[in-house]
């Protein structure tokens, strides 16, 4: 069978609302630093936080050609020469006038489309905004990065790194790895940004392992206007988002589905069954034969009726993590992939209630955002490594419940399923 | 909302970027106009192949790919060859340069060779600007710089268009914007082009210019030695030109030119003669009917060496007082010899020099001839119309007896034989009356006797025959130049055992009304004479061609005498804008600059002392207001104008910027449904002869009924609201056939 991702929505990840909201860069609204002189001549003289000025090849050109030209002014005493010198100065202001009027009233954001999935192409668009009345916005590059972050506690601050707090780390290998967990990406603003005018921007990447990922704009650069300098911003916009693990293919084995008990069950969550759950008020494109009109009389308000859900069979998974039974990395990340996968196509299926990591109580997965949380928690589960009470019995536990999905290793690799202890699905 | 105006494709910038390269190309070469180095077959040959890759760029895709990997070994052969040839440096470099660039205007460019273009065309100009110091490199270097920033801009945009693409092998043959049509560009470039942006550009440029002035003039200066004359590698060659042998006609010859020769600023004006006489050369040995400077004479005057230096101390003393300085802008192709109206106490050169001194001559001559403008600084110049020469005068003395060489050197040689000799004695009788007569008075007579017989030409006939053709001229009757009548002087002061020579230079000037110099042209090219007068041991100056007295009368100075040559033409203006370029660029120095700083404080100085002044009147005055009695007229004039002043303020805010903001929504500008409307309007209204304002009362009988409804559909779409327009294009078919009809029906109507 395979597993194809669920086109699942998450309200944690909606883009953010509101006319400032996410908006980073010089046209971002922010509370205005007081004007003065000095800042000013500073920020002439010094280039701001966080913005690097590298000359290009022709504006080394155009550096090497003033200091041509001025060395043979001063040797010569030639005006001529002068003039042209300061012609070039004048452009090379220019250059930097232009530059700065072109990064001035632009803001960007990150928007991250959920979910983001191991070995799926995920999209973060990056949203522009030229807030000038008239001026476009031209020849801007963002760099982008994506990166794994670390879980567990950030080590603790130092000022002063020793040989001793590195023990036997080697770093260019520790940095070599970091590098290769690294994504980076440009994209790059090929068209005219309008005035008042905004523009989305995507960039289409490879999560490569479930965690959780930080994405990041690295950095803006333009050549603008005429090529002498490369200006470079860097910016802290990041977002964090789950990875969930990415999909499986498994096979079923036998049978072994859910017992039905009789007349089903009613599930507690709003269906098209025939209990009555709740009543609520009335929304928009409610069907009127659902408006319980003696309740909408006692109210004085149009209530509708809502019903619960049915089910016939469910299916509660419990997944332990017992470091003692998954000794293999590549066979944990199996198990937790084949997890996810399961638990997402039952909830399709309607035949998810619950689902139990350890010995945590079971949780109820009653809406798509039980399921959401559940994916978000399975993306970061790590192998246990102290031994729970019941790591002694695998598959034929617990035999006092029904419909319990448990997990347990098949072979080196693949990982199985079992029903109330009956094998049911195997990787 | 506002309607998004389209971008420019990534073929169109490329075909922009094309466009500009080939304008740059040939800004750059069109610089040989005013560099007198030999490239005018370069540069035509560069200009119509640049212009045919211009107006067809498919054509340089024609050029089998072979000729490219010939290109390279071609141009240094070429570049060998001239340098062998011609043995000059600048002028092959400069020829390179064209060479290069005619390859680069007729290829098509990656991004280097369109920054190889930018450095070979600066490079050329500025080559250019600094041997001629030409007003036209001023506005050259600014047009190349505008082109040259937009061609930069350009290339940033084609760069960023084409970022991040992935990049197939090498570029095709014939790239895909050549197949597209100019007229196309530019109608693309009249949608994309936002009139804000474009004046933002043009005040950024304006700005450019202002800041390049603003460092040119606080850029600090100090002197490092001399070491770089761009004009040592390339050959000085004169266009007109006083030199040290003048035949009879070279100075009338120079005076066919109406160039300028020499700007003079001078910081008193009282100072300038009502006739100044710029000395350049003394010529003092006739022979065969031509003046020279005697090879004795210049060995004895010049034989002190080539001095190297900005500074000459001459033998005149400063006059007590504030000095006065005579600039002098010396133009190219005019002589080695500097114009000066006589002895000087300093001269000073912007730049180090080579030059010889001739104190008793009161000659400065450089070494070479400049080939660009030079400027100099003469202080305490002395211009009278006499020269001390106390050396000549003992040499008067020392060199008794009549051999050649004292002849020569007491600038006694007539230089003709006995036949003319004896011609020459008569007519000196006829003058003086065989009496000797001190020297004023003997020029007064000879000057009076020339005058007598011969009239001034500038066309003379001098007669045939045997003799001295000068000689010749005397004896008849004929016109002639101021050459034939100094000659003629001095022959007959010297027949009267005078000592006398000829000098060349310049005569007169105008003063230039806009700029407040003198203005002095090879058109006022001109000789005269200079006799020695033993009594007082000076030269002094007469002038025998009629109409120009050198007399005592001339010698007046001052304002009032300038009256007379004051030039308010446009031609004045022109050199005024000459001068400026002069005096506040090229002549611009460490002493200019502390000057310009002294005029700025003094301006903001005085401005603000004007500006103290006019607050403390105003002060005054609202004072004086207010004490003044308050009648009820005057407060209800008061209350009525701050009434009216609301009530205009109140009706711009209600009505004023909604009509505004109307007026502009409706502006048929850039809308092209509006513009096509508007076109179709045109036609119908030349069809039907009937005005466009004119055309509702008028149409109901000058044309159909269904033109009428085209017309008022066309209206509608021409200056109505969006939201009641008709569908466009059904209209413009209508306006089409309506066209034909109408055409149809005047045809029928004429015939």
């Amino acid at each position: 069978m395979s597993a194809a991702p669920a086109a699942l929505t998450s309200p944690q990840v909606a883009p953010p609302s509101g006319p400032a909201a996410g908006w980073s860069g010089p046209g971002a609204r922010s509370k205005r630093r007081r004007f003065t002189w000095n800042a000013l001549l500073w920020a002439l003289i010094f280039p701001q936080r966080g913005q690097r000025i590298l000359p290009t090849l022709s504006g080394t050109l155009l550096i090497a050609l003033s200091l041509g030209i001025g060395m043979a002014a001063y040797n010569s005493a030639n005006n001529i020469l002068f003039i042209t010198l300061s012609l070039l100065l004048a452009c090379l202001i220019l250059s930097g006038v232009l530059s700065w009027l072109n990064f001035r009233g632009v803001a960007w954001r990150l928007e991250l489309a959920p979910p983001l999935r191991a070995g799926h192409e995920a999209v973060v668009g990056l949203g522009l905004r030229n807030g000038k009345p008239f001026l476009p916005t031209y020849g801007l590059w963002f760099e982008l990065l994506a990166r794994p972050v670390e879980e567990g506690p950030p080590p603790p601050p130092k000022s002063t790194i020793t040989g001793n707090d590195l023990g036997d780390l080697d770093v260019r290998a520790a940095w070599k790895q970091a590098a290769l967990a690294e994504q980076r990406g440009q994209l790059f603003l090929r068209e005219r940004l309008d005035p008042r005018g905004e523009l989305r921007l995507d960039w289409l990447f490879k999560p490569t392992k479930r965690g959780r990922l930080s994405v990041e704009l690295a950095g803006i650069g333009s050549q603008f206007p005429f090529g002498f300098l490369r200006k470079h911003l860097t910016t802290e916009l990041r977002e964090e988002r789950f990875v969930w693990p990415a999909p499986v293919d498994y096979r079923r084995l036998a049978e072994a589905g859910a017992r039905r008990t009789a007349g089903g069950e009613r599930a507690a969550r709003a269906g098209q069954g025939l209990d009555l759950l709740a009543l609520r008020r009335y929304a928009s494109g409610d069907s009127h034969r659902l408006i319980h009109w003696k309740a909408s009389a006692r109210s004085r308000t149009l209530l509708v009726r809502q019903f619960a859900a049915e089910t016939t069979e469910g299916f509660s998974i419990w997944l332990r993590t017992d470091a003692a039974i998954w000794t293999r990395p590549e066979q944990f990340e199996r198990l937790v992939s084949f997890c996810a996968t399961l638990a997402e196509d039952l909830f399709r299926a309607g035949q998810l209630t619950a689902l139990a990591i350890d010995d945590e109580a079971p949780l109820p997965v009653r809406r798509v955002r039980d399921l959401e949380q559940l994916l978000d928690r399975l993306a970061i589960i790590q192998p246990r490594k102290e031994l729970g009470p019941g790591h002694a019995v695998l598959a034929a536990e617990p035999k006092a419940k029904r419909n319990v999905l448990t997990f347990a290793p098949d072979g080196a690799h693949a990982v199985a399923a079992y029903v109330d202890g009956e094998k049911t699905a195997t990787t | 909302m506002e309607k998004k105006r389209p971008q420019l494709s990534l073929e169109e910038l490329h075909q922009l970027k094309w466009l500009l390269g080939g304008v740059l190309v040939l800004l750059s070469v069109w610089t040989v106009f005013y560099l007198e180095i030999e490239a005018w077959t370069l540069m035509g040959l560069t200009t119509v192949a640049v212009m045919a890759a211009l107006i067809r760029p498919a054509l340089p895709a024609r050029l089998p790919p072979w000729t490219h990997r010939l290109v390279f070994p071609a141009v240094v052969m070429f570049f060998i060859g001239d340098l062998w040839l011609n043995t000059q440096v600048l002028p092959a470099i400069v020829r390179l340069d064209i060479l290069l660039l005619l390859y680069r205007g007729v290829s098509y460019r990656q991004k280097r060779d369109d920054l190889q273009v930018i450095i070979l065309g600066l490079f050329l100009i500025v080559v250019a600007g600094v041997l001629t110091v030409s007003l036209a490199f001023a506005a050259q270097i600014l047009v190349f710089t505008a082109c040259a920033l937009a061609f930069l801009l350009v290339i940033n945009l084609v760069e960023s268009a084409d970022a991040g693409r992935p990049k197939d092998g090498a570029p095709p043959r014939v790239p895909a914007w050549t197949h597209l049509g100019w007229r196309r560009l530019w109608a693309r470039l009249r949608e994309v082009a936002d009139w804000r942006v474009l004046v933002l550009g043009g005040v950024l440029f304006v700005g450019v210019v202002g800041v390049s002035a603003l460092l040119f003039l606080a850029i600090p200066r100090f002197q490092l030695e001399n070491s770089l004359f761009l004009e040592r590698f390339a050959a000085k060659k004169a266009r007109t030109g006083f030199n040290d042998n003048i035949k009879f006609g070279d100075v009338t010859e120079i005076q066919q030119d109406t160039s300028v020769a020499l700007s003079v600023d001078v910081t008193d004006r009282s100072q300038i003669p009502a006739a100044p006489y710029w000395r350049m050369l003394v010529l003092d040995e006739y022979r065969a009917g031509s003046f020279r400077l005697s090879p004795l004479l210049r060995y004895r005057e010049f034989s002190r060496g080539e001095r190297v230096g900005d500074t000459i101390r001459g033998t005149a003393r400063s006059p007590r007082g504030e000095p006065v300085y005579w600039t002098f802008y010396f133009e190219s192709g005019v002589s080695r010899y500097l114009p000066l109206l006589g002895p000087f106490a300093q001269v000073r050169f912007r730049e180090t020099q080579n030059y010889r001194v001739a104190t008793n001559l009161g000659v400065v001559a450089l070494r070479e001839e400049p080939a660009a403008m030079t400027a100099y600084r003469v202080e305490g110049m002395d211009a009278s119309d006499r020269l001390p020469d106390a050396n000549f005068a003992l040499r008067l003395l020392k060199l008794p007896g009549t051999d050649p060489q004292s002849t020569t050197l007491k600038m006694l040689g007539l230089g003709v034989n006995a036949a003319d000799q004896a011609t020459l004695a008569g007519m000196v009788r006829e003058i003086t009356g065989g009496v000797a007569l001190p020297v004023a008075e003997f020029s007064r007579r000879t000057e009076a006797w020339l005058a007598r017989r011969h009239r001034y030409s500038l066309n003379p006939n001098v007669p045939g025959g045997a003799g001295d053709p000068l000689v010749r001229w005397m004896a008849s009757g004929e016109a002639g130049h101021c050459e034939l009548f100094a000659g003629s002087f001095v022959l007959l002061a010297r027949t009267a055992g005078l000592s006398a020579r000829v000098v060349t230079g310049f005569r007169g000037g105008t003063w230039n009304g806009y700029s407040n110099n003198f203005t002095i042209r090879n058109s006022d090219a001109h000789a005269w004479c200079e006799v020695f007068d033993a009594a007082s041991a000076a030269w002094l100056r007469t002038d025998p061609t009629p109409g120009a007295d050198a007399g005592p009368g001339e010698q007046a100075k001052g304002e009032a005498t300038l009256a007379r040559r004051l030039d308010r033409s446009w031609a004045a203006r022109w050199d005024s804008l000459r001068v400026f370029w002069y005096r506040r660029i090229v002549n611009f120095d460490q002493r200019s600059q502390v000057e310009t700083l002294k005029a700025v404080k003094e301006a903001t100085e005085k401005s603000g002392q004007q500006l103290r002044v006019k607050l403390s009147e105003m002060v005054e005055r609202l004072k004086a207001w207010l004490a003044s009695p308050w009648t009820a007229e005057r407060v209800a004039k008061i209350l009525g104008s701050v009434v009216a002043l609301a009530g205009l303020i109140w009706a711009w805010r209600e009505f004023g910027r909604g009509w505004w903001r109307q007026l502009r929504r409706n502006a048929p500008s850039g809308d092209p449904v509006r513009l096509q409307a508007g076109r179709w309007l045109r036609e119908l209204t030349v069809l039907t002869g009937a005005s466009e304002s004119a055309q509702a009362s008028a149409r109901s009988w000058v044309v159909g009924p269904e033109t009428a409804r085209v017309i008022d559909d066309l209206q509608r779409l021409r200056f109505g609201a969006r939201a009641t327009w008709p569908e466009p294009e059904a209209v413009f078919r209508r306006a089409r056939v309506a066209v034909r009809a109408e055409r149809r029906r005047g045809r029928v109507t004429a015939s």
